[in-house]
């Protein structure tokens, strides 16, 4: 671990791939989101074991037009997840 | 003959000096008197002659009065070398100082000019050095999209503590919703953080993030958030933002961050205010988000 050396005067951060979240502003999706911290206190806060919740927000977000609809692919969700969910 | 050669060697050398002593005294004592070719000569004859006779005599006078036939044509030699001297030494000398000084000039000219317009060119050359190397941290790695689909999750649970901040001014209540997250490098994750306007007036945020330790925040790749573009909050709104990010695989190869199992993801809420600046990353273009509808 090093801390920030003479060279590094900027920081680390980058911009996201796919730009920002638009705010909820109704809560469309608070449930989901319940859920999945639900999920989380539950499995001792493993992401691995949470994804099908992490998911259905995120269809959620894209269902209510809050996120672009995406290939489950390429947000990095495998066919096995998938589970009785369909891809959009 | 090898003594008259002496001889001559002797008096043309102090004739030399002595010549130049005549010419630059007689030259400070009347300048106006003397041109640089114009000397009297039959002034300078005359003191040339006599101190040629006062050293030849002194020096050689045992050799001229033991050798008769060269007084003569060393007297001849003797003046013309004078002459010459006398004619060509100040000019030349001057001369040569005022060259010397003038390209010494333009030497000093020329490196000053090259020194500025080096200061002036290292500024494109710099940029285009650090994107090159990388150094400075301007070389951004590129995200690369496809690397999600054929991503493999590594099995080395690494531990993201989230962080809220806010600035002094701002009065949002930013926190997170988790404290912290156990994930695989190669796998997506969600994580959320909350904020709230407990004010009657709408505030616009803006945030940055910044990922600890300083090495892992290269590997620290983000889908979707919600820092860099500013996000309204209206009078006493409360909203949930989520984080959907992922760790890069080649974390786990890094050396540097073999001991490391614990990230810190730092994110910070300032006031969008005119003349604010963030030190934001390289944004190639704006992003336009979807604007939200009502599904009727």
């Amino acid at each position: 671990m090093s801390s920030l050396s003479t060279f590094s005067s900027r920081s680390n951060a980058k911009p996201p791939q796919k730009g920002s979240f638009p705010l909820d502003h109704d809560n469309e999706c608070k449930e989901f989101m319940i859920k999945y911290m639900q999920c989380l206190r539950v499995n001792k806060k493993d992401a691995h074991l949470c994804r099908l919740e992490s998911k259905d927000y995120l269809n959620c977000r894209m269902q209510n037009n809050l996120m672009l609809k995406e290939d489950w692919k390429k947000l990095g969700f495998t066919d096995k997840e998938s589970g009785k969910k369909e891809n959009p | 003959m090898a003594l008259t050669l002496l001889c001559q060697r002797h008096c043309a050398a102090f004739l030399r000096s002595s010549a130049i002593k005549q010419t630059y005294f007689t030259q400070l004592a009347a300048p106006k008197l003397f041109s640089t070719y114009g000397i009297p000569k039959a002034r300078k004859k005359i003191s040339i002659s006599k101190s040629f006779s006062k050293v030849c005599n002194s020096t050689t006078s045992v050799y001229f009065l033991k050798s008769n036939r060269c007084n003569f044509p060393m007297l001849t030699i003797i003046r013309t070398i004078s002459r010459t001297h006398v004619r060509f030494s100040p000019n030349r000398n001057s001369g040569r100082l005022q060259d010397s000084n003038k390209t010494g000039l333009i030497y000093i000219v020329a490196v000053f000019i090259f020194m500025l317009g080096g200061a002036y060119a290292g500024v494109p050359l710099y940029k285009v050095f650090c994107q090159a190397t990388g150094l400075g941290g301007q070389a951004v790695r590129g995200h690369d999209t496809s690397q999600v689909e054929t991503m493999k999750a590594v099995d080395r649970p690494i531990r993201v503590i989230f962080n809220a901040d806010v600035a002094s001014s701002m009065r949002w209540n930013f926190r997170p919703q988790q404290t912290e997250v156990t994930v695989r490098p190669g796998e997506t994750a969600l994580a959320f953080y909350t904020a709230k306007n407990p004010t009657d007036k709408p505030i616009i945020g803006i945030s940055t993030y910044n990922v600890l330790p300083y090495d892992a925040g290269q590997y620290f790749n983000k889908i979707q958030c919600f820092c860099f573009e500013e996000q309204r909050l209206n009078p006493k709104e409360e909203v949930d933002m989520p984080v959907f990010f992922y760790i890069d695989p080649e974390f786990a190869q890094d050396p540097k961050l073999e001991a490391v199992n614990n990230i810190t993801l730092s994110y910070t809420f300032f006031e969008a205010r005119d003349g604010l600046q963030l030190p934001l990353p390289g944004y190639p273009q704006p992003h336009d988000p979807p604007q939200p509808q009502q599904s009727s």
